[in-house]
């Protein structure tokens, strides 16, 4: 993956890169920039699997602290600065979540992504955006949802064979077969 | 489970970032990524692939408080500062860590070997404490540098404590313990601070578990899991 095909904040991620570096040496400076330019993105990412901004604020909070605590894991080698901060924040939200017990139901629906994908946006990123939508339209309806589903609104296996009505079994074997298909697509 | 299998790498690196692994089998899968730097790029890899899905959420600004709350949660760090420098790039190094973890009392025969055939190397690091835990093996050492009169103190122990505490460093010798501020969890990473902070030789360092940001209270509030003597300095 390039980096100008990477799509979100793409122009922006070298930037990125050094701020986290600084932040792992302890530079307070670079680190309230790292907030500032990150911050609206990941609690709007935040706020889609929590729902509530009040709890998407606790997630925000305890990502930065995380990352403020392991800037230094981060290396440029393992893929992008942006990237990296928003598995991060995902996985917060997916623990507190969990921890939360289980969410009402409805509103979230993963056609409202794809046709947001679908929007043109900037031009840098479309790129990456095209692929992407173009591989999931390959998928069949259904495994398309627990994908979207999953990395989107942060559902669990077991609350996606609920809001989906199968067996957990073919929920994971759902998940296993498009993450493949969607591997194969986007390298082809 | 063997986690050499490409197909299967590959495939446990995509429900990692999708965020479908069970909690318990993802804690173990950060485990590896941390160990394993070419697993850590497969993960990498597919971070980047999914990243477009967030393209489509529209920017949302958080309230100030957050950045509030942040600020005091990282505050503790203020008098330790990491600081990975050349000089102490083998304090960082991985095979180091590996023999640490294998076993205690073979590990500190390492660390002093790697001091004394790097000594001409390092400006003659010499080691001020070793921060035990009641089962005797170690969890940071401490040693002299990398400049003159400072002193680093490196994790060397993955802790099994969960994330969501700090350990907060004490100097105990005679009246209330002192906070040092909080040190670094990761294998491989250091912090540095001056000397004449440490207590005089003979003197206790203690290492308690405490909430995110270090002790609301000034004083420990957490067990004390590790503690080790100051060695070197002045008596």
């Amino acid at each position: 993956v390039k980096s100008d095909e990477r799509g979100i904040l793409a122009g922006s991620d070298l930037v990125l890169q050094q701020l986290i570096r600084a932040s792992a040496r302890r530079d307070r400076a670079a680190f309230a920039a790292l907030y500032a330019r990150t911050s609206s993105k990941l609690f709007a990412i935040a706020l889609r699997i929590m729902r509530q901004r009040e709890w998407a604020e606790d997630v925000l909070q305890e990502s930065f602290v995380g990352v403020w605590q392991r800037a230094g894991d981060y290396d440029p080698a393992r893929g992008s600065a942006i990237g990296w901060l928003v598995t991060i924040v995902r996985h917060c939200a997916i623990d507190q979540q969990r921890r939360r017990g289980r969410r009402p139901e409805g509103r979230s629906a993963p056609e409202e992504v794809l046709t947001a994908l679908a929007a043109p946006d900037s031009a840098d990123s479309a790129a990456g955006l095209r692929a992407l939508q173009r591989c999931l339209d390959e998928l069949d309806q259904q495994p398309r949802r627990a994908v979207l589903l999953a990395y989107c609104y942060g559902l669990t296996r077991e609350e996606l064979a609920a809001r989906l009505g199968v067996p957990l079994g073919t929920v994971k074997s759902w998940l296993r077969r498009s993450l493949e298909r969607l591997q194969k697509c986007l390298e082809g | 489970m063997r986690y050499d299998n490409p197909e299967l790498r590959e495939r446990l690196a995509a429900e990692y970032v999708l965020g479908t692994m069970p909690p318990r089998v993802r804690r173990r899968f950060e485990q590896l990524i941390a160990t394993d730097p070419g697993l850590a790029r497969i993960v990498g890899d597919w971070a980047d692939r999914l990243l477009p899905l967030d393209q489509a959420v529209p920017a949302t600004e958080p309230p100030a408080r957050v950045w509030r709350a942040i600020e005091r949660r990282i505050a503790g760090d203020a008098v330790l500062s990491a600081t990975p420098t050349a000089d102490f790039s083998w304090l960082r190094s991985l095979a180091l860590w590996r023999a640490l973890a294998a076993g205690a009392g073979a590990a500190i025969v390492g660390l002093v070997l790697y001091i004394v055939v790097l000594a001409g190397h390092a400006p003659q690091p010499t080691v001020v404490a070793i921060l035990g835990g009641h089962g005797g093996e170690p969890g940071w050492i401490a040693v002299t540098g990398p400049q003159s009169g400072q002193v680093t103190f490196a994790a060397v122990a993955p802790q099994p404590e969960p994330t969501r505490h700090d350990f907060e460093l004490w100097a105990v010798a005679g009246g209330p313990p002192r906070s040092l501020g909080l040190l670094p969890q990761h294998p491989g990473t250091t912090a540095t601070l001056r000397m004449t902070q440490l207590p005089p030789r003979g003197g206790v360092l203690a290492v308690s578990l405490e909430p995110p940001g270090g002790s609301a209270t000034g004083l420990p509030t957490g067990t004390v899991l590790y503690q080790g003597k100051v060695l070197t300095g002045s008596p």
